[in-house]
């Protein structure tokens, strides 16, 4: 009992047994927060080019380009638990041939509170493309604001903080050939 | 140092020594029964993995623990971090989802996969669900992940090992300490397995 192997074994199998107990409490206590932050997307306009990227299969295809405006305060969900806050915009249509579809055209990672008041007036920083590589056919999509919040310790929640319920047609694409890189 | 052990285990006999055995044999198996069980419960072959990339900087670093599931009733969604593996590279990746598309049973998803196998694809498990077509990307990247695909244009649900739930910092360092220096692997092997064998309680 009180050699110092036996010491050494208690005092760890009582720092781990502690340290659980403290990582579970954390995890656990911000289940407390139910936060729902509530923000705005319009979407000012929609472009379509024909064009080839060779990061894909080399093939002509459509891309869509998406001007948009969000605004949202994420200030609410940051507390001792909170890591980051991943952002992201994500377009939602379904084609008529019954493919339902969900891109992420835009996306942010927030760190702290200071910077979590979101104002931003954009484009998309991701390719927007469709499977058929045209958008001929396609109907109007949806806009919306999700998040992701990241815990210290614990699980991983989501949630939306916007939709655009005003849904803007997707138009043909135009003429100009672009060649983009 | 071990010679008071040997006289030990000759006074107690042979049968003592086989009790030890057992009693480390079933240490093992219950250990295992637990991992697999979690695998099953979980649906996902690998349901704890040690984050190895710093691609998900700063959100995960190298040496987290994450906890998955894989449902397969659920599709995944945009924003899921996932972890999958390509066949033909072992290391498992975890990056962030960031297109889906959900292709009904009626439309062979073999037409946007350039898969080559002539056979029909099983209905499986996942009978009830769409296929997906999946597109990833680290949050530490600027591009998606379509050069580590290997030839693939996306992935899909059988690709994907789990999703991600819960997370606890730094505790899988150990795994990469001994990924480096497999020195430091033996040593630790070696030595609970000495203790094990010589503890008498």
């Amino acid at each position: 009992m009180h050699s110092i192997f036996a010491r050494i074994n208690n005092t760890s199998a009582l720092l781990s047994s502690c340290m659980m107990a403290l990582l579970a409490a954390i995890a656990l206590s911000t289940l407390v927060f139910t936060a729902r932050p509530e923000g705005n997307v319009s979407v000012a306009s929609v472009q379509v080019y024909s064009g080839n990227t060779r990061r894909y299969a080399t093939k002509r295809q459509d891309l869509a380009f998406v001007d948009f405006n969000i605004t949202a305060d994420f200030a609410p969900l940051f507390n001792w638990n909170t890591k980051q806050i991943f952002l992201y915009l994500q377009a939602e249509y379904n084609t008529t041939t019954g493919i339902k579809n969900e891109a992420v055209i835009w996306d942010r990672i927030i760190r702290r509170k200071e910077e979590a008041n979101v104002n931003v007036i954009g484009k998309n920083k991701y390719n927007l493309r469709d499977l058929s590589t045209n958008f001929k056919n396609a109907p109007p999509a949806s806009y919306s604001l999700k998040y992701n919040i990241m815990p210290y310790v614990g699980a991983l929640t989501y949630g939306e903080a916007a939709r655009n319920l005003r849904t803007c047609c997707v138009p043909p694409a135009k003429d100009p050939c672009i060649i983009f890189v | 140092m071990f010679t008071e052990e040997l006289k030990a285990f000759r006074r107690l006999g042979f049968r003592h020594v086989l009790l030890q055995v057992l009693n480390f044999a079933s240490v093992i198996a219950s250990g295992l029964m637990i991992w697999k069980g979690l695998g099953i419960v979980t649906n996902s072959e690998s349901p704890i993995v040690v984050v190895l990339s710093g691609s998900m900087e700063p959100a995960f670093y190298r040496g987290d623990l994450l906890f998955l599931t894989n449902p397969s009733s659920e599709q995944y969604k945009t924003g899921d971090i996932t972890v999958y593996k390509i066949p033909g590279a072992e290391i498992p990746i975890v990056h962030r989802v960031m297109e889906t598309h959900d292709v009904p049973k009626s439309i062979d998803i073999r037409k946007y996969t350039k898969s080559k196998s002539k056979s029909k694809p099983q209905p499986g498990e996942d009978s009830k669900q769409d296929n997906q077509l999946l597109l990833t990307k680290g949050d530490n990247n600027y591009v998606d992940d379509i050069e580590l695909y290997q030839g693939l244009e996306w992935l899909e649900k059988k690709h994907i090992v789990g999703k991600v739930r819960g997370f606890l910092p730094y505790v899988g360092y150990v795994t990469i300490a001994m990924n480096d220096f497999p020195q430091l692997k033996y040593a630790l092997l070696g030595g609970l397995g000495l203790l094990a064998l010589i503890q008498r309680e």
